[in-house]
């Protein structure tokens, strides 16, 4: 039976703290890739053109490079230039939480851009007719619509992102896929092992995609 | 950074090297996408079927399978693929790490590809399958002449966009000991101690293939996928 595996071991308590791992990981990081995003996204309607090109270049390159590779570099990379991403106990984590949020930043700087687009020009140019700057406009005019837009797609990106969390395993974080390779090599066990896994994500995953799913359709009435 | 290094990147016998990692990247790629192409269509119709105990049990693959992580798949066929086939094959079988691999790929993009194909289905207007079945076609006749020549049309964009992914996700083969690309340059850089400029060369190998996958597909002016296709697109892009 998965699950009931775990309590023949010393330590009981690996697939509750992977998951706790796991959560954390993927929790901070989707914060990450919001901000860094949202940032991103106002690069690329900027009315510079440097500042266009070199949002344009982030978004291109993070998504068209495989997540693991720079994982890879982060963990194995930085301290070559003498960069510590923290102590050698957080020093992993510090990694994968990183490289989550730069790699996801590029598909929320999408979204966020299309919904920025998405906005009617006759509003904008109402509202900079109206006085208000730039960053007035962008801030009280085109970002609030912007939201509204975005939150299915991004709640897409945030299941993308759990998901992808079980990279971090492969740099040696403790979260749910290292805890069944730790159980699995314990035991041999790998169906028990890896169902726990597959049945800890389900649980994680399936709730939100119906959450999304949810929204969706209350987003669209609402318009 | 390690300058002393860089002259290696335009030696013919390093380059061979990852030349012979890039081609079973390449290799894991189209051997994964092909079968998936057919298992997706098959679960896309599945799900579409008016019988219940067909529609039932591709729901549950196609939700419970793109609600899992690709890593998970490819570690586990990696460890019990051998296992598993070998009631079938014998008992002395042993599944190559490369179909491993191939194998966790293809479960996961079969999934994505069965989403894909059924947002194209059901964007296209009802009134085309309406007309279709009121002029007496039946639901096979309907879907095989009607909605799927121009469903599959739709979706041309999305699948590229899959075969890019499935590109980036060969990069976790690595894990179950297929040598890749990324795997090969983890061996170039344990050498020469060189990692921050043998990852950003494979960096830019991949970049180079994804990027230019992509736009290659937006040359072809094939049409913005339907809302629903980039959802599904979203959700599922892996690794």
């Amino acid at each position: 039976m998965p699950g009931g595996i775990v309590f023949e071991f010393p330590d009981q308590y690996l697939f509750p703290s992977g998951l706790w791992i796991t959560i954390q990981l993927s929790v901070l990081s989707l914060l990450g890739s919001l901000v860094l995003g949202t940032l991103i996204a106002v690069l690329r309607v900027s009315p510079l053109a440097p500042l266009r090109w070199i949002g344009a270049g982030y978004v291109e390159f993070f998504r068209n490079t495989p997540l693991l590779v720079q994982l890879f570099f982060l963990y194995f990379a930085t301290p070559y230039v003498g960069i510590y991403l923290g102590t050698p106990e957080t020093f992993a984590f510090n990694a994968a939480l990183l490289g989550l949020a730069l790699y996801h930043a590029a598909y929320v700087g999408e979204v966020v851009r299309g919904g920025l687009i998405g906005v009617e020009h006759g509003q904008i140019e109402a509202a900079r007719s109206l006085g208000l700057s730039y960053l007035q406009t962008l801030r009280f005019v085109q970002l609030p619509q912007t939201f509204r837009s975005v939150v299915p797609p991004l709640g897409n990106i945030a299941i993308a992102l759990v998901k992808n969390s079980s990279l971090a395993a492969t740099i040696g974080v403790a979260e749910v896929l290292f805890a069944g390779e730790i159980v699995e090599s314990r035991t041999f066990r790998a169906d028990e092992a890896y169902g726990s896994v597959a049945l800890l994500y389900l649980v994680l995953t399936i709730p939100m995609g119906i959450g999304v799913n949810w929204l969706e359709r209350r987003l669209v009435v609402a318009r | 950074m390690r300058p002393d290094t860089w002259h290696l990147f335009v030696e013919p016998g390093i380059l061979r090297f990852f030349g012979e990692g890039l081609l079973q990247t390449v290799l894991l790629s189209l051997a994964a996408v092909a079968p998936s192409f057919a298992v997706g269509l098959l679960f896309a119709l599945g799900r579409l079927s008016t019988r219940r105990w067909i529609r039932w049990p591709s729901i549950a693959y196609v939700e419970s399978v793109r609600a899992l992580p690709v890593l998970l798949l490819i570690v586990y066929f990696g460890l019990k693929g051998s296992t598993l086939f070998r009631p079938f094959l014998g008992a002395e079988f042993e599944l190559a790490r490369f179909w491993a691999g191939v194998l966790g790929l293809a479960m996961y993009t079969s999934a994505v590809l069965a989403e894909i194909i059924r947002a194209g289905i059901v964007s296209l207007p009802r009134g085309q399958t309406e007309a279709a079945r009121a002029l007496g076609l039946s639901h096979v006749q309907t879907m095989r002449h009607v909605v799927l020549p121009q469903a599959l049309r739709l979706m041309v964009p999305a699948m590229m966009a899959q075969l890019t992914t499935i590109i980036k996700d060969t990069s976790l083969v690595g894990t179950i000991g297929v040598f890749d690309l990324l795997r090969q340059g983890r061996i170039i850089y344990t050498q020469y101690f060189n990692p921050i400029e043998v990852f950003f060369f494979v960096a830019v190998v991949y970049f180079l293939i994804c990027y230019g996958l992509s736009q290659a597909s937006r040359r072809l002016e094939l049409g913005r996928p339907p809302r629903a296709i980039l959802d599904v697109e979203l959700r599922d892009q892996a690794a």
